[in-house]
């Protein structure tokens, strides 16, 4: 019990006040936040600083090949056009991703925050939520057990009909795309339900007493009032996305080719480090720079 | 027991000072209420004397020693705030018993003396008890038990009974009052609530922009407020802008107005407070009474009690309490002769 | 329109609950090539007990998910505790680097440490994967330990130590009582951010020393057998249990008589 430590010296009131030495406010908080913040300068900050610098070198610091200076990995796009085709293809499986995320996912909060109550909702959401805690990778190879040939999907199809052919889809980017929105859908369930539960019934209620249908509360209510959440959902939907790379390779297979598999490959395979950590860059960049674009709207998320 | 003094004490949050240049003393056992807006820094002069917030000038005292530089948990002071801050992890007789450990008394003694505080404060079963079971009365007079068990130097009231519903509070400021008799102890109590300052001190301290703008006893401050905003915090007030002439007040409309006390010279801009309580409706003229002719504007019904709205033919607005005496009810429109005695009306600065 | 929003939900849990079950389900097929008709069989999960790789690899993943557990909430508490009660010149700033290791994807933080521990001889391996693991999991305790901070009301602090508490004793007698939901929520989502961490680890792990996912992912890469539905519905559960009973400990504002 800490108590027995200060008891012979307690208060002894105003006449003999005592107070022990009490450390500097700024020494107890810089105790505090070193072992913190040392940590994460090693793991982190140290490795991104890093990994910019070898991102100028001409080539891996390991073989015998002289190193030098050389802004020429980030001219890979120029000089390697068909890494143009694989962004194009990152962007576009990101933006599949996160409107299909968008449509179904800010529908679910709606009905959640409308559609249930007490225990109910509370239940659902934690069903929800429950798969995005869970191991992404195994989640992702469960999609293999569905789509592919004489999968789940197959069987459920020959229960209806038993003379069809497969409609597997198995290593087509719909797969990729699929399994990214199952992998991501939970988060912009919750992002949009957050900010519609601060919505108040009265609003809604005012509208359809003035004749509003439901499209138009849906759209010209629902929808601004959730903005925050929605544009905060996508953001933190399509940032992870476009930097994928188990997705593609899994559910993707030779299609599956995308800037996050590129950059693993220059790092397990290629073992062009350089090149990898100038496509990493470029790649935060982007990020980095929708981050800045929504930084506003994302606070304002964040304080909802 | 011991009395309390600050002396010349300041506090600046930034650029804003919230407490300009305070000096005053909180006699041995009496029961002092901060009063005033929110803002005013009553607040902050109370966790100045609890020893939360060091002043950037001057001293606070409790009895003969200089405290200033003495944090709160070697001030040993009693302190109950406004939202109880019970220990919810501990039972009540833990919560009771937490400053007594803090102070060297363990086990069976620690048990007895939490429960006769919890006894004096009418709760002497409730000590295995968790805060959460207990109602918000119940809390404060638990916390009322922990601040007085350690036998402190000086209690301090952090506007404690302003989370309770009107009945319970009425209540509660019985019993605070009751034990803060018995104990004889040096209490200062922040509120803003008039009434209830008015009901338990001995003395109130008006505060307004960081200054203590009077301070006295409860009686003196209401018949004699000294600024327009202590008649106006405290109760409620006419106001009569006039100048002095021949030792009297000549209002615009022409009306002349004694007031009693000291008037500044003649040709002098003079404000005079009148509660409304204190002028009546006449029907025939006193010699010695002030008077004004007003039209009713308004009529409030309250049951035992009627207030009315007025206008003078010069345009200034007044209000009048009356007592439901008779049933007789003014009506609006009426014009009435109003009444009232020199003694009642105050000079005040601005 | 009340049904027609229940039923869609329903639905949008069909989608994501149907190969997580089918998944699972296909560990207790005989098959081996996953074929229909599905005949019960546990053969699976018997084989786990021979697949040594799989055992290390998940043995690995337990140890050091502990391990994260209890440096990142030592660690994540402390710092929340100067975050959420002290104030000082910068904090927006060290609040804002508590995001990188969240905001930015696992694949860009994952290879920056591969070339960074390369580079500075700190290497791979299970100290690597320690320290790229608790890092982060640190944010998520700030947060998790932050908000179990803003349910606690400061005046109970003030009010101990009007009772004759230090600063200190006031912490570590009514503040870190009342904060230990908090910290155990914390420490059980450390321990699952850990155990499902599977980018970071691919980067940072050896040969010779694995993490489940990492051994997961390879094998996937080889080939599907339903041992990997076996082991995969394992580690499910296993999340799965620590964030549910993350939840009943996180709940804020109960603070009942548990002690």
């Amino acid at each position: 019990m800490p108590s027995d430590l200060t008891t012979n010296t307690a208060v002894r009131g105003p006449s003999g006040p005592r107070t022990g030495w009490t450390p500097p406010q700024w020494v107890a908080t810089t105790a505090l936040l070193m072992p913190t913040y040392a940590w994460l300068t090693l793991a982190v900050l140290l490795p991104l600083l890093t990994m910019f610098c070898f991102s100028f070198l001409s080539a891996t610091p390991m073989g015998k090949a002289p190193i030098v200076f050389t802004l020429k990995q980030y001219r890979a796009f120029i000089d390697q056009p068909y890494l143009l085709n694989i962004g194009w293809t990152s962007l576009v499986i990101g933006f599949w991703t996160t409107l299909l995320c968008a449509v179904f996912g800010f529908l679910a909060a709606v009905a959640l925050s409308r559609a249930t109550f007490g225990r109910m909702r509370e239940t659902l959401l934690i069903l929800i939520l429950l798969p995005f805690w869970t191991n992404g990778l195994v989640r992702v190879f469960s999609w293999t057990m569905v789509l592919r040939e004489n999968g789940f999907l197959d069987n459920l199809l020959h229960l209806v009909a038993p003379d069809a052919g497969s409609i597997s889809f198995l290593y087509t980017r719909y797969a990729v795309v699929l399994g990214l929105v199952h992998g991501y859908l939970p988060y912009m369930i919750l992002t949009c339900y957050i900010a519609l539960i601060t919505i108040d019934d009265a609003i809604i209620e005012a509208a359809v007493s003035l004749g509003a249908r439901w499209w138009t509360v849906l759209f010209k209510i629902l929808v601004p009032m959730a903005a925050p959440g929605l544009i905060s959902g996508c953001v933190l939907i399509f940032v992870p996305v476009i930097g994928s790379f188990m997705e593609p390779r899994i559910l993707g297979g030779k299609v599956g080719v995308t800037m996050g598999t590129v950059i693993e490959d220059q790092f397990t395979q290629a073992f062009n480090w350089p090149l990898g950590a100038a496509l990493s860059f470029t790649l935060l960049a982007v990020v980095l720079a929708i981050f800045a674009t929504f930084s506003g709207v994302l606070k304002r998320g964040a304080a909802a | 027991m011991t009395n309390v003094k600050v002396n010349s004490v300041a506090k600046t949050y930034g650029s804003v000072p919230v407490l300009r240049d305070i000096t005053t003393e909180f006699p041995e056992g009496s029961f002092t209420s901060l009063l005033g807006p929110s803002g005013s820094g009553k607040t902050t002069l109370l966790r100045i004397v609890a020893g939360f917030i060091k002043p950037d000038e001057g001293i606070v005292m409790i009895g003969n020693s200089d405290v200033t530089e003495v944090p709160v948990w070697g001030r040993n002071i009693g302190m109950m705030f406004q939202s109880y801050a019970l220990f919810p992890h501990m039972t009540v007789e833990q919560n009771v018993a937490f400053g007594l450990e803090r102070r060297g008394i363990k086990g069976v003694e620690a048990k007895k003396q939490a429960n006769q505080a919890l006894e004096m404060v009418h709760l002497p079963d409730f000590g295995k008890r968790y805060p959460k079971q207990l109602s918000g009365g119940q809390q404060q007079r638990v916390a009322l038990a922990r601040a007085m068990v350690i036998k402190p130097s000086v209690l301090l009231l952090d506007e404690p009974l302003s989370a309770l519903d009107r009945r319970l509070r009425q209540e509660m400021q019985v019993e605070l009052l009751r034990i803060q008799r018995e104990s004889g102890l040096t209490t200062i109590f922040v509120t803003h609530d008039q009434e209830e300052a008015l009901t338990l001190s001995d003395k109130i301290a008006i505060l307004d922009k960081g200054r203590i703008v009077q301070i006295g006893e409860p009686g003196e401050v209401y018949e004699k407020p000294l600024t327009r905003f202590a008649a106006e915090f405290l109760g409620d007030s006419n106001f009569l802008k006039g100048k002095v002439e021949g030792g009297a007040v000549r209002l615009a409309d022409g009306t002349v107005v004694r007031a009693s006390g000291a008037l500044p010279a003649d040709g002098a801009d003079v404000t005079l407070a009148v509660r409304p309580e204190k002028m009546s409706v006449v029907s025939s003229l006193e010699e010695a009474s002030n008077s004004i002719r007003a039209r009713i504007t308004t009529v409030i019904y309250a049951g035992q009690a009627l207030s009315y709205l007025l206008v003078t033919p010069g345009g200034l607005q007044l209000k009048l309490f009356a007592q439901n005496k008779d049933g007789r009810v003014l009506s609006e429109g009426e014009v009435v002769t109003l009444a009232w005695s020199p003694e009642h009306t105050i000079a005040v600065a601005e | 329109m009340t049904y027609l929003g229940r039923a869609y939900l329903f639905a949008m849990l069909f989608f994501l609950y149907t190969p997580i079950v089918v998944m699972m389900a296909m560990g207790f097929n005989e098959s081996s090539l996953y074929e229909m008709p599905f005949s019960f069989s546990t053969k699976w999960y018997e084989a786990l007990y021979q697949n040594t790789p799989l055992l290390t690899s998940g043995m690995n993943s337990i140890i050091i998910a502990i391990i994260t557990a209890v440096i990142a909430t030592s660690l994540g508490t402390m710092a929340a505790v100067a975050l959420e009660r002290r104030t000082f010149r910068g904090k927006s700033l060290l609040q804002l680097l508590l995001l990188p290791p969240i905001a930015i994807p696992w694949l860009i933080t994952g290879t920056a440490m591969l070339v960074f521990f390369y580079w500075s001889g700190i290497g791979r391996g299970m100290h690597a994967l320690l320290i790229g693991h608790v890092a982060l999991a640190i944010p998520y305790v700030v947060l998790v330990v932050g908000t179990g901070f803003k349910t606690i009301r400061a005046d109970l602090e003030e009010a101990a130590m009007s009772l004759g508490s230090t600063p200190v004793h006031a912490f570590f007698a009514v503040t870190l009582p009342l904060l230990y939901p908090s910290i155990i929520g914390a420490a059980l989502f450390a321990f699952a951010v850990s155990l499902d961490q599977f980018v970071i680890s691919y980067f940072l792990a050896t040969p010779g020393y694995t993490t489940l996912p990492v051994q997961i992912y390879s094998a996937i890469r080889k080939g599907f057998t339903p041992e990997i539905n076996a082991i995969s519905t394992l580690l499910l559960l296993g999340s799965m249990g620590a964030i549910l009973i993350f939840a009943r400990f996180a709940k804020p504002g109960d603070v009942s008589d548990k002690r």
